[in-house]
């Protein structure tokens, strides 16, 4: 009984404010807006338009083709960083180098994405110094473009990463590198058969995280993407905010959830949460 | 050249990892309207016309607020469910502990989406305490699995032995448990404070009238680029930093000492 | 295939901590060398010198006919058993053990196939397609010296390689390991810090005490006569009875002993507890008062304090069959031979 007393203010509130509105989300999901009222039809008319409305199953595209840049990217920049860092970083710097690494980590991130602008808007750090060196004479457009959101998230989940893969790396016994060399692997063979297998269920898990948090986020398409093109949160904010179409708008929460689903099954065989 | 490239290769990511911070820093003692190249100054004009700023004091006022607050209320009921499943065999445990886990997978706009929902069908209003709540709801997760994965062996014999020598329950967990586990309490507690202190989305959707201070920079961006901007931005960061390295010095060193 | 080692003159730093010592050492090819010595005394440093790990300050590692002081370990023909093992946990034991051979570029089939007489030789034969995880702590080293053998190299260094066993299957590993090492007949050194396990496998023991060699021999040699009075500690139970050198003996409470070499000064004989015998022998210890006695199974262990000396506690290792009370008195004997003098250090 004593036990329940602990656990009942936590699991109350997880209820009350997170699997309530989680369940009302889903049932709005299949309500539907005629003019500024609700019907709860149950129907499935909001995803029927999803799948009718271009701009809106656009949105789903783009998030996927952005959020699997980005992922990919990440893990290529941010593996060959955190080996440099466990390995060639001399042991008693690797806690600093790394601390520095992830420092800009913890800028706010309105901030970050809104200094990514500074360094890629027109008259921003990039062009002008192209433009000094003489390079490009004229400005190129960076910034509100596709390129400008995947570097923003890339920025961040390189950090995120390289913590993730570097946790990974210096736990395996140092033995691991010594026997394959000792058997003759060069040091590319140590990587690919030894190093990168031991590893690959943290780098998964890491890429999992970066999936979830890029697919999920509103801020950094909408400061750095500008409104070329829309990614589901950014259409999400807008059915909340124009049109307080509740209804359409927790339908693509839900595909927003599903498609985090899909990731999950796909690499649940490398998954290994508890390594986070 | 082989033996050189790792060093390059560190270089340049940090070069791109700070180019974005450095921008930021550096512009914000521009002397001028914008925040580009040529950089004048330095000047810490915009320093002084952001702290001016009534708006932008009060809405750091009032994220300070919620960080502490929906921290606090985090790192408390994180604790108490943490003790209660680890000192107590309950029926369902690990479905209790995949419940309280769960928030941690979905996205902090589902979570906020969810919310505004739910409060705006029961009709309540939007403020300062809503944002917090959903905080809590984000924060819980991590506050929980922070102590609970603390929570050893050796604590338990600890408590076995207090009890023995004659403490009350009470007493076991203010003298024996709660200094114990001091580390990750503090761990727990600043984590969420950096977390709620950044969070604009679940921020920008259950507030209205008084703001925390992302979604107050959030409308400004709107003017576009402007070293006010880089100023406030400079100074959050600065207070990040200085939490996460406090974390780092106070609790991790001790930890592992 | 087997190889003598030739190590000359090594010098090792680690910052300021100076690891090796002007080590200078010749391993014949095919002999069993134990690295003995406590921990931090450089044993495991020599090894990783030897197996390319670590690259000495100064001095040469010649293996074979080759200089391979500064050869990277995927370069020269030893292979090394890990302390923990090493076993790719991803791999099956067969790819585990074939590994050197792919690396080397050997087909898959050939390999595999010589795999398989690895596993066989350490009695593994149907283990092939199992994991590491799945086995005990005698079965992975099992496979971890397959794995090193697989690559046929001239030395094989096993660092530790019983440390993570109970005391039953350390023994039995010992007599195997000896075997194997028969069998295959490539030079094997084993570093440990357990006299006993070096006694009972090795041809020849280097005792190392802080970065230098103290002293290297046969088993019987260096436990009876050792060279320092670091060897004699280390190899076993000493009693440390307080002697002065004369010249030509030294002077103990006992009596003069003949053999010392020279020298005077203040000195310690050292006799290891089961040299002394009761009744009188070649050499009298005289009457012992026993303070306390205890029934060890295949000796009596006593604590007696000597009339010669009062200040002294002796222990000595008595037959089974007598267990002595408290204040009783034994007569006791030992033989010349059995002492060991070493000057005490100024």
């Amino acid at each position: 009984m004593q036990g329940w007393g602990l656990v009942a203010p936590a699991l109350l509130w997880t209820i009350a404010f997170f699997v309530v509105p989680f369940v009302v989300m889903g049932a709005m999901s299949l309500a539907t807006l005629d003019g500024r009222t609700l019907i709860w039809d149950l129907s499935f008319a909001n995803y029927a338009e999803l799948a009718e409305k271009r701009y809106l199953w656009r949105a789903i595209v783009v998030s996927l083709e952005i959020t699997l840049t980005v992922t990919l990217v990440s893990v290529v920049l941010a593996y060959p960083l955190a080996w440099i860092i466990a390995f060639r970083v001399p042991q008693r710097w690797q806690r600093l180098v790394l601390l520095l690494a992830i420092l800009p980590f913890w800028t706010s991130y309105v901030v970050r994405s809104y200094a990514w602008l500074l360094v890629l808007a027109r008259e921003g750090v990039v062009n002008q110094t192209l433009m000094g060196i003489g390079i490009v004479s004229d400005p190129i457009t960076l910034a509100n473009t596709r390129f400008a959101t995947v570097t923003g998230f890339v920025h961040f989940f390189v950090m995120l990463l390289t913590l993730t893969i570097y946790a990974n790396l210096i736990q395996l016994s140092p033995n691991y590198r010594r026997a394959a060399m000792d058997l003759g692997a060069s040091a590319f063979q140590t990587f690919r058969h030894v190093i990168l297998p031991l590893t690959l269920p943290g780098v998964v898990t890491g890429a999992f995280l970066t999936f979830v948090l890029c697919i999920g986020d509103y801020v950094t398409p909408q400061i750095l993407g500008g409104n070329t093109e829309l990614t589901v949160p950014q259409v999400i904010m807008v059915q909340l905010g124009r049109r307080a179409d509740f209804p359409l708008a927790s339908a693509l929460a839900i595909v927003l959830m599903g498609l985090v689903t899909i990731a999950y099954l796909a690499s649940a065989r490398w998954l290994r949460i508890d390594r986070l | 050249m082989i033996r050189l490239l790792p060093w390059l290769y560190l270089l340049a990511a940090f070069a791109f990892i700070y180019l974005p911070v450095g921008a930021l820093v550096l512009f914000s003692f521009q002397d001028g309207a914008l925040p580009v190249p040529p950089f004048n100054g330095p000047s810490l004009h915009w320093y002084a016309d952001v702290l001016r700023d009534d708006r932008l004091t009060g809405a750091l006022g009032h994220s300070l607020i919620v960080a502490l607050g929906s921290s606090a209320v985090a790192t408390i009921l994180g604790f108490l469910a943490a003790y209660g499943l680890a000192r107590h065999i309950l029926p369902g445990s690990a479905a209790i502990r995949a419940l309280l886990i769960a928030p941690l997978t979905v996205s902090y706009l589902i979570v906020g989406l969810g919310l505004l929902i739910v409060l705006t069908r029961a009709g309540s209003g939007l403020s300062l305490a809503t944002a917090a709540i959903g905080h809590v709801v984000i924060n819980l997760p991590l506050a929980f699995a922070i102590i609970y994965a603390s929570m050893g062996a050796q604590q338990q014999n600890a408590e076995r032995a207090a009890r023995d020598l004659g403490a009350g329950e009470a007493q076991v967990v203010l003298l024996i448990t709660v200094p114990m586990l001091a580390p990750a309490l503090a761990a727990a507690f600043f984590l969420s404070v950096t977390l709620s202190w950044d969070e604009f989305i679940i921020a920008f959707l259950l507030t209205r009238f008084d703001v925390t201070l992302p979604v107050e920079i959030w409308s400004m961006l709107r003017s576009g680029l402007s070293p006010r901007l880089n100023a406030i931005g400079s100074l959050v960061f600065l207070v990040s930093v200085t939490v996460v390295l406090i974390l780092e010095l106070l609790v991790f060193r001790k930890r592992r000492a | 295939m087997t190889a003598a080692i030739h190590l000359d003159a090594v010098n090792h730093w680690f910052a300021q901590f100076h690891a090796l010592k002007d080590i200078s050492l010749t391993v014949e090819a095919g002999e069993y060398v134990t690295l003995l010595g406590p921990s931090g005394c450089g044993k495991t440093t020599l090894l990783s010198v030897l197996g390319g790990f670590v690259d000495p300050a100064k001095g040469t590692v010649r293996i074979g006919d080759r200089e391979m002081t500064h050869v990277p370990p995927a370069h020269r023909p030893t292979t090394t058993m890990f302390q923990d093992y090493a076993l790719f946990p991803h791999m099956s034991l067969r790819d585990n053990v074939a590994f050197g051979l792919r690396m080397a570029g050997m087909a898959r089939a050939q390999r595999n196939r010589k795999a398989e007489v690895q596993l066989a030789l350490v009695g593994l034969a149907d283990a092939g397609r199992k994991r590491p995880h799945e086995l005990s702590g005698g079965q992975r080293q099992r496979v971890a010296l397959a794995r090193a053998l697989a690559v046929e190299p001239e030395v094989l260094l096993l660092d530790e390689p019983l440390g993570a066993l109970d005391l039953k299957l350390r023994r039995a590993m010992q007599d195997e390991l000896k075997a194997i090492q028969r069998q295959v007949g490539t030079t094997f050194v084993h570093v440990t810090h357990d006299q006993e396990e070096a006694m009972a496998i090795a041809d020849r023991i280097v005792v190392m005490n802080a970065g230098r060699i103290e002293d290297h021999g046969p088993p019987t040699r260096i436990y009876r006569q050792p060279a320092t009075l670091f060897a004699a500690d280390f190899m076993g139970e000493m009693n440390h009875i307080p002697a002065r050198l004369t010249g030509s003996g030294a002077e103990t409470p006992f009596g003069p002993l003949a053999h010392a070499q020279g020298g005077s000064g203040p000195a310690v004989a050292c006799l290891r507890p089961e040299a002394i015998h009761l009744g009188a022998g070649t050499f009298n210890l005289g009457q012992v008062r026993v303070r306390d006695a205890a029934f060890f199974g295949t000796h009596v262990r006593a604590h007696l304090v000597p009339e010669a000396a009062a200040d002294l506690l002796i222990v000595a290792h008595l037959p089974a069959d007598s267990l002595p009370a408290p204040g009783e008195m034994l007569t006791l004997c030992t033989e010349p031979d059995a002492f060991c003098v070493f000057a005490e250090e100024a």
